[in-house]
C-alpha cells in the first residue's frame, strides 16, 4: 500500500512537473510563467531604469546616451561602428521580441515557435523567396565595406544585448510562448528590409483583372478598371513637360486567359498600407522656412512599429524613426534636410502562368523549348514535429509561389511564379545610412538611388530653401497595361527586359505653387511617356491634401496638425447630396427619418463622435455591393470592384446601366432603387449590430480604433480608441491600421520637429513606455523632439545620462 | 514550522541564484525525505514554506513597479485583480511542493521499510 502511494505521488509529481514545464496548447508553461523570479512577474518598470554607466563588450570608444522624458534614446559616439553598435544594443533592449519575431515572420519560421499552424504561413513566405531575397541582398551589402561595417556593428549590439539577458529579463513574450532569442545576424535586418518591400509592393489584383477580361470582356475593363481615374491630381502635376527621350518598350503581350485559378488577394498585404507626406515651401509659411510633413499609414500593432532614435558621430546628427532590427533612421531629418516617405504604389510584381514538363517540375516551356528549373529546397522546423521539407521551382519568371492540382489543357502541369523587383540584389541599408548624411537635395538625389524597393514617394526639403519629390523606385519598362493580367510566361512577350532609366523617373522640385504633396495616388498624368501601374489609390487624399494646401498660407506647426488630423471626407461631399435626392421618404420607417435628417445635416467631418459618418459609410459599402457584387461574383469569388470615383462617377453621370440591376433577382433594379434599398439595408443592419440609433452610431465607436499585441493577446493591446478619420481621408485612421508617425519638421537654421506615434519606445508591456502615446496620438496632439547637438545637458531635466563602457 | 521557514530560504537562495522554478519540486522532494515523522510536515509544511515564498515574492514585484504588467497579465489570464494573480501564484506553488514533499517523505517510509524487512 505504501508502495503505491509513493508511485501515486511520484506520477502526480512528474505529471505536474510535465504540465508546468510545457506550453498546454496555447496556455504558457505555468510553472515558469509564474515564477515569481523568473517569470511575467519580473517585466515590470524596473527594466525600464536608466544605468548611469553601463560596461559593454565590443565598443570601440565610449559612447553616451541621453535618454529623454519619453525614453528616445540620443546617442552620442565617437566613431561610425559605435554608433550603430549602440543603437542595436538599445534597440534590442526595447524591442529583442518584436524585432526577432519579425525576422521569423519574415522567413516563414514562425512553425519553429508555434508549431504546425503556422506550416502554411511559413510554407508561402518561403514559396514568395523572401528569404532567397534576402540571402541575395546580404551578398550585395557585404560587398559595399561601410554598409557591411553598418549592419555588423549593429548585429554585434543586439548580440551583446542578448548575451546580457537572464532567465528573469527576457521578454514577456518569450516567456509566453516559452522560447529563447538566438543569435542575431545581418541576414536578419536583410529579411526585415525585405519584408517592408512585401508589404508594400506585394498587392496584385492580375489574377482578378484576367477573370474578369476573361468573363466580362476588354472593354468592361477598359471602362470601370482605368489607369487615370476620376479627378485624379497626380504626385507630379500633370501639367509638367517630360523634357526626355522616352525608351520604347519591345513588345506588348497579347491577352491570355489563365487556366491556374488561384485567389492571390486572401495572402496579399492590407490594401491600405499608404501614406501622405507633403513639403511646403519657405514663402508659404509663416516662418519663410520650408516644412515637411509625414504620416506613414501601416498596420497598426504593440510594440510600435517604429523606434524613435537620434544618432549622432563627428560626421553625422540624425533624427527620427529606426525600424527595429535595422540600423540607422528610416524617416528624420538632419540639420540640413529633412524628408518623408509614401508608398509609390506603383507595379513591380507580375505574375505568370508557367507549363512545366511533368511533375518534378525540373523543366519548364520557353521559346517552344524545355529550360531547365532550379529547384530550392526548404527546410521547415516545426516545433515538436519533424521537420518538413518543401521543394519549389525558380523559373527565369521568379519563383513558382502557386502550383498544384491544376493542369492545362495538355495535361502538362501548371503554376504561377512571381516576378518581383525586391528579389533582384539591392542595396536600401546603403541608401539610408547617405539619406542620413545628406545635406541638399543632390546628396539626398544621390542616396536614394539606392533604395530600389520598394518603392517610395520620398518628399525632402532643405536648409537652403528646397522642396522636392520624387517617385523613386526600381520600375520595369513596361507596355501599356503590362502587369495588369497575369501573362503566360513561354517567351519573351511580357517578360520584363528594362528598367526605366532613372533620371527619367517622375520628380518636381520647387514647383510654383510652393508645396509638393503624395497621397499614394497615381504619380503621373498622361503626358508622362512611361507607363508604370494602373492600381493607385484613390483621389481623395491627394486631392483634400492639394486642396488645403493651396489655400493655406503664412502656414505654421498648428495648420500641418490640423491637416495630418484632417477628417473632411470628400468622397461624402461628392456623393451624399446626390445620394439623398434620391431617397424616397415616403417609404421610409422606424428611425429612418432621424437618420435621414442627421445625413442631411452632416458636414461631411469624419469625426470621432459622427453618427452620420459612419452610416454614410456603411451605406456607400452596401450600394458598391448592389452595384458589383452580382457581376464580379465570378469562380466563387467576388473579384475586385472598381475603385470609388469610378462607381461614383456612373451614380453622378447614368441613370440607366445594366449592372444596376441585380441579377440574382427577376426584377429590374434601377439606380434609385439600389440606393433606396442600400440605405435601408444599411440601416437595418446598423440597428441589429449596435442597437437604437443613438452613441453606439458613433463613428469612434461603432468603429474606432484597436491596436492590437503583435500577437493579438488579449490584454496586450489598446482597443476601443474613440477615432475619426477613415478611408480615402487625410486622417487615414481606421479599425486596426493608420498613421504610424506622425512628423513635422521645420528647416530653419537649426531644424524644429514634432512627432508622435501609437505607442511608445518600450516593447514591454509592463512598462509605461509601451503605450504611453497612445492617448495623445488618439487626440491628435504631438511632441516637442530634442534634436540634441550634445550631451552638455542639465540633469535636473527630465533628460538623464547613460556612459556606455567597454569593459575589455 | 521548521520545515515551513527551512523550504522558504533554501528556495529562495536558490531561486535568486538560478531562477528555475522546479526547485520548488527539488526541495520539498529533499526536505520531504529527511522528514522522519510527520507526514503533514513533510507535505504541508514545505508547501506552506513555498506558498509563503511565491506569493510574497509575487506581493513584492507586484508593489514594485510591477503594477502595469500585473494588471495586463490579469486580463490576460482572465484573473479579477493583481492580488488574486498573486494568490494563484502561491497556491501553485504550495500544490507543487505539497505533492513532492508527500513523495519524498513516502519514498523513505519505502526505503526504510524494505531495508528493516531484509
Amino acid at each position: 500500500m505504501r508502495l503505491f502511494k509513493t508511485i501515486l505521488a511520484f506520477a502526480v509529481m512528474l505529471i505536474l512537473f510535465n504540465m508546468l514545464n510545457n506550453s498546454q496548447g496555447g496556455i504558457p508553461p505555468l510553472g515558469k510563467f509564474l515564477n515569481p523570479f523568473a517569470g511575467f512577474w519580473q517585466n515590470g518598470e524596473k527594466l525600464d531604469q536608466i544605468d548611469e554607466v553601463l560596461d559593454v563588450n565590443g565598443l570601440r570608444d565610449v559612447v553616451q546616451v541621453v535618454w529623454d522624458e519619453r525614453h528616445v534614446p540620443h546617442i552620442f559616439a565617437e566613431n561610425t561602428y559605435d554608433v550603430y553598435f549602440a543603437q542595436g544594443f538599445l534597440t534590442a533592449r526595447h524591442r529583442l521580441w518584436q524585432m526577432e519575431f519579425q525576422t521569423h515572420v519574415a522567413a516563414g519560421r514562425v512553425s519553429e515557435i508555434i508549431g504546425e499552424k503556422a506550416l502554411e504561413f511559413d510554407r508561402m513566405q518561403r514559396r514568395r523567396g523572401l528569404l532567397m531575397a534576402a540571402e541575395t541582398t546580404i551578398q550585395r551589402m557585404d560587398e559595399d565595406p561601410d554598409t557591411h561595417l553598418i549592419l555588423q556593428a549593429y548585429a554585434n549590439g543586439v548580440n551583446t544585448w542578448i548575451e546580457s539577458l537572464t532567465p528573469a529579463t527576457l521578454p514577456l513574450e518569450y516567456k509566453l510562448l516559452n522560447y529563447e532569442p538566438e543569435v542575431w545576424s545581418t541576414l536578419k535586418t536583410a529579411l526585415l528590409l525585405k519584408f517592408m518591400a512585401w508589404d508594400l509592393t506585394g498587392r496584385n489584383s492580375e489574377m482578378d483583372m484576367s477573370i474578369i477580361q476573361a468573363t466580362l470582356g476588354e472593354e468592361f475593363v477598359n471602362t470601370f478598371y482605368p489607369e487615370n481615374t476620376p479627378h485624379t491630381d497626380p504626385v507630379i502635376p500633370a501639367a509638367k513637360p517630360w523634357r526626355f527621350e522616352a525608351m520604347e518598350p519591345d513588345s506588348i503581350p497579347p491577352a491570355f486567359v489563365p487556366q491556374f485559378v488561384q485567389d492571390l488577394r486572401k495572402d496579399e498585404p492590407d490594401e491600405d498600407n499608404g501614406s501622405n507626406n507633403w513639403a511646403v515651401s519657405g514663402n508659404k509659411t509663416a516662418s519663410g522656412f520650408p516644412m515637411l510633413a509625414n504620416d506613414p499609414h501601416l498596420g497598426l500593432k504593440l510594440p510600435s512599429i517604429w523606434y524613435e532614435i537620434q544618432l549622432k558621430t563627428p560626421d553625422m546628427n540624425v533624427y527620427g524613426v529606426s525600424m527595429p532590427g535595422a540600423p540607422a533612421v528610416i524617416v528624420g531629418f538632419n540639420k540640413d534636410i529633412a524628408w518623408g516617405v509614401t508608398n509609390a504604389a506603383s507595379d513591380v510584381m507580375d505574375w505568370f502562368e508557367i507549363e512545366f514538363k511533368d511533375e518534378s517540375y525540373s523543366e519548364y516551356l520557353y521559346m517552344d523549348e524545355w529550360i531547365k528549373s532550379d529547384l530550392r529546397v526548404e527546410e521547415i522546423f516545426i516545433r515538436g514535429e519533424d521537420t518538413v521539407l518543401d521543394s519549389f521551382a525558380i523559373t527565369r519568371f521568379g519563383p513558382l509561389v502557386y502550383f498544384g492540382e491544376n493542369k492545362l489543357e495538355n495535361g502538362h502541369p501548371t503554376g504561377l511564379a512571381m516576378r518581383w523587383s525586391a528579389h533582384d540584389p539591392s542595396n536600401e541599408m546603403l541608401a539610408v545610412r547617405n539619406m542620413n548624411l545628406a545635406a541638399d537635395r543632390e546628396t539626398f538625389y544621390t542616396a536614394i538611388e539606392d533604395f530600389e524597393a520598394p518603392g517610395q514617394n520620398f518628399a525632402m526639403i532643405a536648409r537652403d530653401g528646397d522642396i522636392a519629390i520624387r517617385h523613386n523606385g526600381k520600375y520595369p519598362l513596361r507596355g501599356q497595361d503590362q502587369g495588369k493580367f497575369v501573362r503566360a510566361g513561354r517567351d519573351t512577350l511580357g517578360e520584363w527586359q528594362d528598367w526605366i532609366p532613372y533620371e527619367q523617373l517622375p520628380a518636381i522640385s520647387n514647383p510654383w505653387r510652393g508645396f509638393v504633396s503624395s497621397a499614394n495616388q497615381n504619380p503621373v498624368g498622361k503626358k508622362y511617356p512611361y507607363y508604370m501601374g494602373w492600381d493607385y489609390d484613390d483621389y481623395e487624399r491627394g486631392s483634400r491634401i492639394n486642396d488645403r494646401l493651396g489655400d493655406l498660407k503664412k502656414i505654421k506647426f498648428g495648420d500641418m496638425q490640423d491637416l495630418h488630423m484632417d477628417n473632411f471626407n470628400k468622397q461624402a461631399k461628392l456623393m451624399l447630396p446626390f445620394l439623398l435626392k434620391q431617397i424616397d421618404v415616403e417609404t421610409l420607417s422606424g428611425e429612418m427619418d432621424t437618420i435621414l435628417k442627421d445625413l442631411h445635416g452632416w458636414n461631411y467631418v469624419s469625426a470621432p463622435h459622427e453618427k452620420a459618418a459612419w452610416v454614410y459609410k456603411q451605406w456607400w459599402l452596401h450600394l458598391e455591393k448592389a452595384i458589383w457584387n452580382d457581376e464580379l461574383n465570378i469562380l466563387g469569388e467576388i473579384r475586385k470592384i472598381p475603385t470609388r470615383s469610378v462607381t461614383a462617377r456612373l451614380l453622378l453621370k447614368k441613370s440607366k446601366l445594366v449592372y444596376y440591376d441585380d441579377i440574382n433577382t427577376p426584377e429590374q433594379e434601377g439606380r434609385a432603387e439600389i440606393i433606396n434599398r442600400a440605405f435601408k439595408q444599411t440601416v437595418l443592419e446598423l440597428t441589429n449590430e449596435l442597437g437604437p440609433y443613438g452613441e453606439a452610431w458613433e463613428l469612434g465607436r461603432a468603429r474606432g480604433t484597436d491596436i492590437n499585441h503583435l500577437l493579438s493577446v488579449k490584454g496586450l493591446g489598446r482597443t476601443g480608441l474613440y477615432t475619426g478619420g477613415g478611408q480615402g481621408i487625410v486622417n487615414a485612421t481606421k479599425k486596426d491600421h493608420g498613421p504610424s508617425w506622425r512628423m513635422l519638421v521645420e528647416m530653419g537654421d537649426r531644424p524644429i520637429a514634432k512627432g508622435i506615434f501609437p505607442g511608445g519606445q518600450s516593447g514591454n508591456p509592463g512598462s509605461p513606455y509601451y503605450d504611453n502615446a497612445v492617448n495623445n496620438w488618439v487626440a491628435g496632439k504631438y511632441y516637442d523632439i530634442h534634436f540634441l547637438d550634445s550631451t552638455d545637458i542639465d540633469l535636473n531635466s527630465k533628460l538623464s545620462l547613460t556612459r556606455l563602457r567597454n569593459y575589455q | 514550522m521548521i520545515n515551513i521557514l527551512v523550504t522558504l530560504i533554501i528556495v529562495f537562495i536558490l531561486q535568486l541564484i538560478l531562477y528555475s522554478w522546479w526547485w520548488i519540486i527539488l526541495v520539498p522532494l529533499i526536505l520531504g525525505f529527511l522528514e522522519k515523522d510527520s507526514a503533514l510536515k513533510a507535505s504541508v509544511g514545505t508547501g506552506l514554506g513555498v506558498f509563503l515564498l511565491w506569493f510574497g515574492m509575487a506581493v513584492y514585484q507586484w508593489k514594485n513597479g510591477g503594477e502595469i504588467i500585473v494588471i495586463r497579465i490579469a486580463e490576460v489570464m482572465g484573473i479579477g485583480s493583481g492580488f488574486v494573480l498573486a494568490l494563484a501564484t502561491g497556491m501553485v506553488g504550495f500544490l507543487v511542493a505539497l505533492v513532492a514533499g508527500y513523495a519524498g517523505f513516502s519514498l523513505r517510509k519505502v526505503l526504510i521499510k524494505e531495508y528493516q524487512i531484509s
